[in-house]
């Protein structure tokens, strides 16, 4: 609980109607797409970068935690106040502030939500790529501050490669401006970089300048089918070996594939291993040469259908199948934990059938499906969270997942970040020396540690 | 009807994932939290888990949901947010009552005597004094202040005599009283010579008091279409109005009042023009009368089953015919009129219908032009849009934007809430757009002078 005194001078800050200190009002803004929840002290609504300085400088002299926060839809706690304090909701600051279709730049405020932002800028013939599947309702701010990707990192990389340059308001206070409005800028250390993916604990962004991209000319779409997933990921292999980058290159196994109604009734072949979800975009003429030549390479590796989607509807069929997966999984069990793995694309049949060995080892329920052209799988254990000894076997599955990941040259997190989901397994990764290294910078910039605490190191 | 508290499970469902964030009208306004259906859902839960009371926080979020049904179709776990809100607000009045203005309305409109009401009929020969006319639109603004009414407001003329009134002078409905249900054998004769589908035609408030041009368009086009139509004087109020308040036991009540004056005639089809009457009918009857003995749940079975929203009755059952109700192909060098189409809540995601509508308007002869966003709420809400003005013609405020856009001459929809709506919100934008129902399009195709241009 607040004191009178600290709830009143922070009204005196953002204004009586934005904050709030009511039951209701902070039970909405306790929890995240973890499904875990925290109850924060008070929740506030600031409207610029000075605001949220007032707001810091307050905290590290009364000693209360700050957490930002976008839209709550991150999957790994980055905006969960795990130890109470101020929520600083970044909701009303959802201005698109300037479309430079000159210079090919944009600037925005961090509460803009993702696909509104791209659909304006398609307006202009213009392209934003990073496209996380949360891209409806979640907010800039959130992907810059997980360095969010998506199906299309593959050719187009993920939000780090986008960010030009951040307003950000430090721990102590100070209002900085990092990067530049040019391609260009090597002056001084690259502190954007440092900031984004640094899951708001090193400062919280209030500006962002993102590089656009013009609007590709085309895009054609198709499915390959194939029985043995080792021919999939050959496939793969040869597209990329080929020389051609697809936009999308989505896999998706048979456990995914077989809780999708759509699929069926599409008249696909039902004896399938592995899908493949191709896209290719660029200008028209190159687009349908290559969209031919991947239909060739997937028959040469013994695709038993590929399809090419025609026209628009066919399009929307086809993503369609990906697109019901993830919630087409709560048919195999009520809760799903979901990790973002990442291998060297070489590496994806070895990671499935590992993962798949350590689920029947556990005797777990299994699907995977994800970003093949990046070697991002998202290895899904499906539990029923009220069987105890399930969800007990499920987190030794899970740090054997890991221990498999890392052995074939991965990573453990691809897009989702640390937080508090993946903080007890960060040392499996990053030697001690790393994470000392990465905990001085945070003890630097906010040596009262008042910025979203408890968060990624775990205690030691 | 389950409780709230036999929702739990429904409610464990939410993830928390925020897909709803992405589609929620009144979190599209209000952009927090508590807003969304994630939030009202989490509100829930808490309550359930005794951490909040029925605070007044907790009862203004519940209040403020359209019951647009978006974030349920949108939900990856089909998580049924609507019928949540709904349990909790029968839980707020059962344990707090109704407000005023809520009892005012149900009291003396919804839940009166069959849909003739004295103070309806009393408040349409006052509305002259307390309203004044705005020429250019169907419309009236109030002269000075009044309860429940926004100053702003344009508000629908009630009719100067109520749908049912009108059809029962005329004798509408003579068929209907030749064949009582309870004849079970009905005169061979007579059923020769009705061999047509019998349509029994369920009008609602709405229509019955405010657009009674809607139910005379249905009358008409239905005939048209080779049907006999039934129009049983008994009817009710759907109840739904009455559900969404969270007077669940005075919507039993219309239900069965409903079901009562159905059950005298024998009838093929029952069908209706209003959206969200449609969805009640056919699903929340069943719903709400759930936990009744066998005997009634059967009875509310074969009339739901009967239920089809006129639209599809028109296209999938009586399959009206392009040549029967296109104007343009009698008329010699016209031009198509332009019409955008608005998916009402209850049609779309309610009763999974989209696609008749559109065709309706192609066989009327004009051209459709799709609206960016056409399944996008229209705000209204039911009661919400009396309690919560301001609210309501927030979330409108992009309807009628995307409308306008269009260039449409006519935005037709199929639910005449969405068009009350519709017109307070085009008028406030200035825009003359033309807001009708989609069987109007068909019935003025039918009757209107043929002139040689449009």
């Amino acid at each position: 609980m607040f004191s009178k005194s600290i709830i009143k001078e922070l009204t005196h800050i953002v204004g009586k109607d934005n904050i709030r200190i009511d039951k209701e009002d902070l039970i909405c803004y306790s929890y995240d797409a973890t499904n875990q929840k925290f109850l924060p002290d008070a929740v506030v609504f600031p409207q610029n970068a000075s605001e949220i300085s007032l707001i810091l400088r307050m905290a590290n002299n009364e000693g209360f935690s700050v957490v930002p926060r976008g839209a709550g839809s991150g999957f790994s706690g980055g905006s969960l106040p795990v130890e109470g304090g101020v929520v600083v909701s970044l909701e009303r600051m959802n201005k698109i502030l300037r479309i430079d279709t000159d210079n090919l730049i944009a600037e925005v405020e961090p509460g803009v939500v993702t696909g509104e932002f791209q659909w304006a800028v398609e307006d202009l013939g213009l392209f934003y790529p990073p496209d996380p599947s949360s891209l409806k309702f979640c907010t800039i701010g959130g992907n810059v501050a997980e360095c969010a990707g998506g199906p299309r990192a593959v050719k187009y990389g993920v939000t780090k490669d986008y960010v030009l340059g951040l307003e950000i308001v430090l721990p102590t206070g100070e209002i900085i401006n990092t990067g530049a409005q040019t391609l260009k800028g090597v002056v001084g250390y690259d502190l954007t970089r440092l900031m984004v993916g640094s899951e708001g604990t090193l400062g919280i962004v209030t500006k962002i300048i993102l590089k656009l991209l013009p609007l590709p000319e085309a895009t054609k779409t198709m499915l390959a089918v194939f029985s043995d997933m080792r021919d999939a990921a050959a496939a793969v292999s040869r597209i990329i070996s080929s020389k051609i980058i697809p936009s999308t290159l989505e896999f998706m196994d048979k456990n995914s594939i077989s809780c999708v109604d759509d699929y069926v009734s599409m008249g696909l072949p039902a004896d399938v291993e592995a899908l493949l979800l191709i896209e290719v975009d660029g200008v028209k003429e190159l687009v349908e040469n290559q969209a031919e030549t991947i239909k060739k390479i997937c028959l040469d590796n013994r695709a038993k259908e590929v399809r090419i989607a025609g026209d628009k509807k066919e399009v929307k069929k086809l993503w369609q199948i990906r697109r019901a997966i993830s919630p087409a999984l709560a048919k195999l069990k009520p809760n799903k934990i979901n990790e973002d793995i990442v291998v060297p694309r070489s590496k994806i049949p070895d990671a499935i059938i590992g993962v798949r060995e350590i689920a029947k080892k556990y005797n777990l329920t299994n699907a995977n499906f994800g970003h093949a052209g990046d070697g991002n799988i998202h290895v899904n254990i499906m539990i029923d969270k009220s069987d105890k000894a399930e969800s007990e076997r499920a987190e030794k599955a899970v740090k054997e997942i890991f221990e498999l990941i890392l052995g074939l040259g991965g990573t453990i997190s691809g897009e989702h970040g640390i937080g508090i989901s993946k903080m007890p397994y960060i040392g499996m990764e990053l030697s001690q020396s790393a994470i000392d290294a990465m905990k001085k910078i945070k003890q630097v910039l906010d040596p009262k540690g008042v910025l979203n605490p408890g968060k990624i190191f775990p205690r030691s | 009807m389950r409780t709230l508290k036999q929702f739990t499970d429904e409610i464990n469902k939410c993830v928390l994932c925020g897909t709803c964030r992405s589609v929620c009208p009144t979190f599209g306004v209000v952009n927090r939290e508590p807003a969304s259906a994630r939030g009202k859902v989490a509100l829930c839960g808490a309550f359930l888990n005794k951490e909040i009371g029925l605070s007044d926080g907790f009862i203004k979020q519940m209040n403020e949901c359209v019951q647009c049904m978006a974030c349920r179709t949108a939900c990856p776990n089909d998580v049924n947010v609507p019928d949540i809100i709904l349990a909790a607000r029968a839980k707020i009045a059962k344990e707090k009552g109704l407000p005023f203005a809520k009892s005012f309305i149900l009291k003396n409109i919804l839940d009166s005597e069959r849909l003739m009401p004295t103070a309806m009929k009393f408040a349409s020969k006052l509305q002259g004094l307390l309203f004044k006319g705005v020429p250019e639109e169907s419309g009236l603004h109030r002269r000075f202040s009044l309860p429940l009414i926004d100053e702003r407001r344009l508000v629908p003329p009630l009719a100067d005599r109520f749908f049912l009134e009108e059809q029962r002078a005329r004798g509408k409905g003579e068929i209907a009283s030749a064949l009582p249900r309870n004849d079970i054998t009905p005169n061979p004769e007579l059923r020769t010579l009705n061999s047509k589908p019998r349509v029994g035609f369920f009008a609602g408030c709405l229509i019955n008091y405010m657009l009674p041009n809607i139910g005379e368009a249905s009358l008409k086009v239905l005939e048209k279409a080779g049907a006999s139509v039934i129009i049983p004087y008994d009817q009710h109020c759907c109840g739904m109005p009455a559900l969404g308040m969270g007077d669940v036991e005075t919507a039993k009540s219309l239900v069965i009042k409903n079901l009562e004056a159905f059950e005298q005639y024998d009838m093929d089809y029952i069908t209706t023009a209003c959206a969200t009457c449609g969805d009640g009918l056919k699903r929340r009857f069943k719903e709400l009368l759930s936990d009744e003995g066998e005997d009634v749940r059967k009875r509310v079975e074969r009339f739901a089953g009967k239920v089809r929203d006129i639209t599809e009755l028109l296209v999938n059952e009586l399959r009206i015919q392009n040549s029967e109700f296109n104007r343009k192909s009698k008329i010699v060098n016209s031009k198509s009129e332009i019409v955008t189409y608005h998916d009402p809540c209850h049609l779309r995601r309610g009763q999974g219908i989209a696609d008749v509508p559109r065709e309706i308007i192609e066989i009327s002869g004009a051209k459709l032009k799709e609206m960016s966003h056409p399944c996008r709420c229209c705000g209204l809400g039911g009661t919400f849009n009396i309690t919560n003005y301001d609210f309501s013609m927030a979330i409108n405020r992009d309807k009628a934007e995307d409308i306008k856009n269009t260039g449409a001459d006519i935005v037709a929809t199929a639910c005449p809430g969405c068009i009350i709506q519709m017109k307070d919100g085009l008028h406030q934008l200035g825009a003359d757009t033309k807001v009708v129902h989609v069987v109007e399009l068909l019935a003025s195709h039918l009757t209107s002078p043929l002139r040689g241009e449009d």
